[in-house]
Formats: structure tokens, sequence, C-alpha cells
């Protein structure tokens, strides 16, 4: 490495492995060129990384892994744009830049000894399956009791982390996997519906649990009333938000809600926070 | 405090020296504008302003700022980062100026992350201030607790009086400066010069157009975020334009962008950027969590009168009046202070 980099230097790493999991979605598993850096990185559940792509950018990207699961980053990425775009077309074994990880983590330390509730739309389920994975780690999973996971998508083919969801996870001790599309498909024998009705099907009690929730806006919308009707408190439920970003660092002004950065003071927010907060994101 | 006093027939050859010792950058006028930059020596420095049109934060923020070149072959990356910031002066800014850069330090210097592009030049330069000798319609630097003679965050602050300048010296980094020219400064008369400029500060004050009331305002945003006053048709004729927020010294937006040089090759920018614009908070998909002027002008405002000073118990605004004097639809923070005190008053 020719420098030491630091704030706004990304560093260098390279692709070890690339899963399509829709049509516009994949996931990016990369190492650092220098162990070093892995090794001090620190990355918690719900950070994200500032990712550069050469001649396009940056773009903030959630890390979808779990610290626990090994010395690598995964990154699960939709194609939206100019810079996901050209991400789309690389190739295992080449390189881009990462500088982070940013942001504040869930929280974990005070979830222990509960219960955990997820609820994931879309290829949304990114930024808490590092949670998942990490409440589900050897090293972690005792401190932690059921890791019930709910996740929904359009259809069949927008269904992400597939093998998570129908073989890792459901493996695992003292988990339940509930999966669910919008409309019904010929081959598809699981649940058919929206999220929020899915949510109150399941009706998960408030007891000694916190509820995690991501996925598009409608979908938070429509769910959170769910939650509330079955009795659980804002403390209780977790969500991240997403607002244009450009620095991480707390600097460049734009992901402001209020008086708070997302970048710095988020992007994991409770209700109660929430509810503290302008409602301009 | 230590001071000392330049003869002003001396400027010009102190100029020279710091033009020659260090980068020495200063009020220029490029055809009818004032604004810094680098000189090499006293001809080209223009001091009969009163208040720049661009302001000096671009010392320590440039407009354009480089971060690094890139080589990027998709299996080799190599990043290599401009030489750091050099020795340099900044000479001749206003004490509004000043403050307004004291603003930035805690966003660029504070908190989790540093910016070593900021700080570089930051600890690298000295800043000598120059005291107002007028105030303009527009000022309202009293408001925020700041004056035309106010030393705060420069090193030295000069003070024109007769045919003297009464320099304080503020911090050591400015009497090393000055002891290091000490043929130039000297300390003969400094005690007179001193009340000279207490009686041009207290002349100063009386001189002010604007009268600026904040009181309440603060509270009144604190538990109010949505208030009719912003549906107000005086706040939704913004331009967009965002001049006022190029031209503000608190303002430090900016964007990040890859500029290639050639196949492989390229810089990482990053450049002013306004809120003003309907493009800064567009996310991919096309949600826009501040989607009209509405919205836009009342983050600029809550950033400058609540926000930075939630956050670093600093002002966001240090009243120069150059959004005042500049905007072209004639939006007028200094009319907002005072209604949204009249809002607060009515409440
Ligand atoms: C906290 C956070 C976590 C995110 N996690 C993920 C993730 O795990 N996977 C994923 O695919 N996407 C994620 N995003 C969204 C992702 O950042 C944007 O989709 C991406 O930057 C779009 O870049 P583009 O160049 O392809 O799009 P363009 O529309 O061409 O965007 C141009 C530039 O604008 C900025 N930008 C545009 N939209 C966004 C946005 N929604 N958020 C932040 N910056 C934006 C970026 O700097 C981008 O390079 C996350 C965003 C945030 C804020
Ligand atoms: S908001 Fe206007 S008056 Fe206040 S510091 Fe910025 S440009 Fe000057
Ligand atoms: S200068 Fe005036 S018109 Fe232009 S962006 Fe600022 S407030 Fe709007
Ligand atoms: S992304 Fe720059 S301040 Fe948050």
């Amino acid at each position: 490495m020719p420098n030491n980099p630091t704030a706004l230097t990304p560093y260098p790493v390279t692709i070890t492995k690339i899963v399509d999991e829709t049509s516009d979605v994949k996931t990016f598993t990369v190492e650092f060129d220098d162990p070093e850096v892995m090794e001090n990185f620190g990355n918690k559940p719900g950070q994200v990384c500032m990712l550069s792509i050469f001649g396009e950018g940056e773009s903030t990207i959630s890390i979808t892994s779990a610290p626990t699961r090994g010395k690598f980053l995964e990154f699960t990425v939709k194609r939206v744009g100019r810079l996901t775009n050209v991400m789309h077309q690389m190739e295992v074994g080449q390189k881009f830049g990462v500088r982070g990880p940013y942001g504040n983590w869930f929280p974990y330390e005070i979830m222990k000894g509960k219960d955990l509730f997820f609820v994931g739309g879309g290829f949304a389920l990114a930024p808490i399956r590092s949670l998942i994975d990490y409440a589900l780690s050897d090293q972690y999973r005792s401190d932690y009791g059921k890791v019930e996971v709910l996740y929904g998508a359009r259809s069949v083919d927008d269904l992400c982390f597939k093998s998570d969801l129908a073989e890792r996870w459901p493996k695992l001790h003292n988990t339940a996997i509930y999966t669910t599309i919008d409309r019904p498909e010929e081959a598809w024998k699981g649940h058919v519906g929206f999220v929020p009705s899915y949510v109150e099907e399941v009706a998960p009690s408030p007891e000694n649990k916190f509820a995690i929730i991501a996925g598009p806006p409608i979908m938070i919308k429509f769910t959170l009333p769910v939650f509330a009707k079955l009795g659980f408190k804002d403390d209780q439920i977790i969500t991240t938000l997403e607002m244009r970003m450009k620095c991480c660092l707390g600097k460049c002004g734009r992901c402001n809600i209020g008086s708070k950065f997302v970048c710095v003071d988020g992007p994991v927010f409770s209700l109660a926070q929430l509810k503290g907060m302008p409602q301009e994101y | 405090m230590e001071a000392r006093v330049v003869n002003k027939g001396q400027l010009p050859e102190l100029l020279d020296k710091l033009a020659k010792d260090y980068d020495l950058i200063a009020p220029v006028q490029e055809e009818t504008v004032v604004l810094f930059r680098k000189i090499s020596g006293a001809a080209d420095a223009f001091l009969e302003y009163t208040n720049s049109d661009v302001s000096p934060k671009g010392c320590f923020l440039p407009q354009n700022e480089k971060t690094f070149n890139y080589t990027y072959t998709g299996d080799s990356i190599e990043i290599n980062k401009p030489e750091g910031a050099q020795k340099a002066v900044l000479f001749g800014a206003r004490p509004c100026d000043i403050k307004a850069i004291t603003t930035l330090d805690p966003v660029f210097e504070g908190e989790k992350f540093g910016d070593e592009y900021y700080s570089g030049k930051r600890e690298n330069t000295v800043i000598i201030g120059l005291s107002c000798t007028k105030v303009l319609s527009t000022c309202f630097c009293y408001a925020f607790e700041g004056g035309p003679c106010d030393g705060t965050g420069s090193d030295l602050l000069f003070t024109e009086i007769g045919d003297k300048y009464y320099v304080e010296v503020n911090t050591e980094k400015g009497k090393a400066l000055a002891d290091a020219y000490s043929q130039i400064f000297s300390s003969q008369g400094a005690e007179q010069l001193a009340k000279d400029k207490e009686e041009l500060a207290k002349k100063l004050a009386g001189e002010f157009v604007r009268k600026v009331d904040l009181t309440g305002v603060k509270e009144l945003l604190d538990n109010n975020f949505e208030l009719p006053y912003w549906n107000g048709d005086d706040q939704k004729k913004c331009l967009g334009c965002g001049t006022c927020t190029y031209v503000c010294p608190t303002c430090h937006c900016f964007d990040i962008f890859d500029y290639p040089t050639g196949d492989f090759t390229g810089a990482r920018l990053r450049c002013w950027d306004s809120c003003m614009y309907p493009e800064y908070t567009l996310m991919a998909g096309g949600h826009n969590p501040r989607p009209t002027r509405k919205e836009r002008v009342r983050n600029r405002f809550m950033h400058k009168l609540k926000y930075h000073l939630d956050r670093y118990n600093m002002v966001g605004c240090v009243g120069c009046g150059r959004c005042v004097r500049k905007c072209p639809v004639n939006i007028d923070i200094t009319k907002i202070i005072n209604d949204l005190k009249e809002v607060a008053q009515n409440a």
C-alpha cells in the first residue's frame, strides 16, 4: 500500500465471491489486501462502509456479514444507478476500495437475554443480516433467546439470501424463519401475502423481545402499527434509516435529520428516538 | 495580553516578507469581486474592503480540492495523496470570517473523525485578522457576540488607527510570527493605541443599521419543526441558486466525486455543495426527504439558528451579511430571525 489510508482514502479489497441474489441484487464477498486492516477494522453489526468504485465515486453500503463469520466483509448491492451499475459488472479477483466502518450499530449489548424478531423486506434484509448472524454465532448464541426472521419479497425471483433462509438459519438452534411473497406463484409452497399482515398472523408477543425492522419505507410504514397493536413499546422497535450520503463522517452535511447526522448518529434508531426527531426522512 | 505596533508605512515590507517566507493569502480585487487568494507581494493585496464577496473559508476548505489521485486497472489500485499543507499566513481576514472558521473547526476536527486536509492547512496557517473600520448596512455580527474589532480565532489582530496598526497578539503562534519580524512589530505606543481601539470598537458598535434580536428564536425552533411560517411566500420564492451557501463563511457542505483523467487514472475531488439544490438529498430510486423549497429553506435557516448550536454549541451564523447582500430574491436572514422572534412572542 502506497499510503496509510485515513478518513477519506479507501483501503483496497479484492472480490473473492459474488452471489447473484436476484436479477438486480448481488452479494460481494471481499477481503482486504492488507490483512492487518481486517484485524483492526472492528465492524459491529449494523455499520456501513463507503465503497470506492474508481471513476464513479463512492456509495454507502451496509456490511451484511457479521464480524463473527470470518475475516471478510459482505456487501449486498442493488443495481440502481451509476456506481452500482459498474459494480454489478465486476468479477471475482477484481478490486475496489473500502473505507469504514461507519455509523452506530444495533444495541446488541442491550439486547442480551432477549428474543429477537427480525422483519425484512426485499433486499433490505441486508443491514439486519449482520445482527442475525451475530446472534446466531457459536460465540454469542447463548446471549440471546429465540431468533425469528420474517422476510418478504415481491416474488420468488426477488427473494434474497435464499440459502440463509431455506438452509442455514432454519437448521440452527431455537430459530424460526417465515418467508412470504406478495402474490401466489405456481412453484411456491410457502406463505403468500404482504409483510405487515404476515406479522399480524405470526403475532409475536412483545414480552422480553426486540423487533428489528428493515425494508422499503412503505413496508415499514404499515408494519410499525402492527407491532404497536401487538403491544410492542417504541423502544423495543429498532430500524435503520437511509439518507443520501457522501462522507459518512458527519462533515458533508447532507444526511441530517434535524441536528442528527444519520451517518454518525445512525443509521440505527429505535422508534422512540425517531419519534423525537423531525419527520424529514 | 501582549500587543505590538506596526507603522502603516511598513505594511508593504511586512507583506513582501511574508510572501517570501510563507504562502501568503490575502484579499485581492479581481474585476469587481473581492476574494482571497495566494499573493506574491504587497502590490497584489487589496485592503480597502469591508466585507469580501467571497469569504476566506476556502483557505481551509477549498471550493475544489483533490483528496487523492488514483490509478486503477481493475486488479490493481494505487492511491497517491497530494503533498501536505505548506506553511501559510492568512492576512487581512475580517473578524466575522475568522469567527466563522472557529465554527468550522469542530466539524472537521471534532467528534469521531478528523480531516487531515482541513487540519493540515489549519495547523500550518497563521491567521492575521484585520478589524473593520466601518460597518455595512447588512452587517450584524454583534447579534452573535461578535464585533468589528473582535479578535476571536485570530492569531494576530491588526486594527488600523491613524498611521499605525495596533496589533493584538492572541496566540503563541501569533507571538512567534511577530517575534520573527521584530524589526516591524514594535512595542512602542501600544498602550495609547489600545485605548484608541476601544474607542473605535465602541463607535462602530453604535453604527449597525440592522436590528437583529434572537430572543426566543432558538427555543421556538427547538420546540417546533413544523411552523406555518415556513409556508410563507417569502420563504418559497427561493430560486435554489445556491449563492447564499457558497458565499457563507460557515457553510461547509461538500460533494465527493471522481474525475477520470485517463483510462486508468483519475482524481477524487471534493467540492462545495449546496443544501439549496434539490439533488443534494435526492436518493437513487427518486425519494427526496427535502423535496421542495420550503424544506430546503427551512433546513438552511434551522442549521444556522439551531442545528449547529445543538451539535457544537456554536452559532451557525456570524452575521457577515453576505447572503443578505447576494440573494437575488432578497431572502434575508435578519428578517427571518426577527419574524421568528415575533412568532415566538405571539405563541
Ligand atoms: C446507511 C445506508 C445503507 C445502505 N445500504 C445499502 C446496501 O446495503 N445495499 C445497497 O444496494 N444500497 C444501500 N444503500 C443505498 C446506496 O447507497 C445507494 O443505492 C447507492 O449509493 C446508489 O448509487 P448509484 O451511483 O448507483 O446511484 P446514483 O443515483 O447514480 O447516485 C449517485 C450518488 O448519489 C449517492 N446516493 C444516491 N442514492 C443514495 C442513497 N439511497 N443513499 C446514499 N447515497 C446515495 C451516492 O453517493 C451515489 O454514488 C444504503 C444507503 C445508506 C444511506
Ligand atoms: S448565514 Fe448569511 S449572514 Fe450568516 S454567516 Fe452565512 S452568509 Fe453570513
Ligand atoms: S441566494 Fe437566495 S435564491 Fe439563491 S439559494 Fe440562497 S436563498 Fe435561495
Ligand atoms: S454523509 Fe456526510 S454528513 Fe453524513
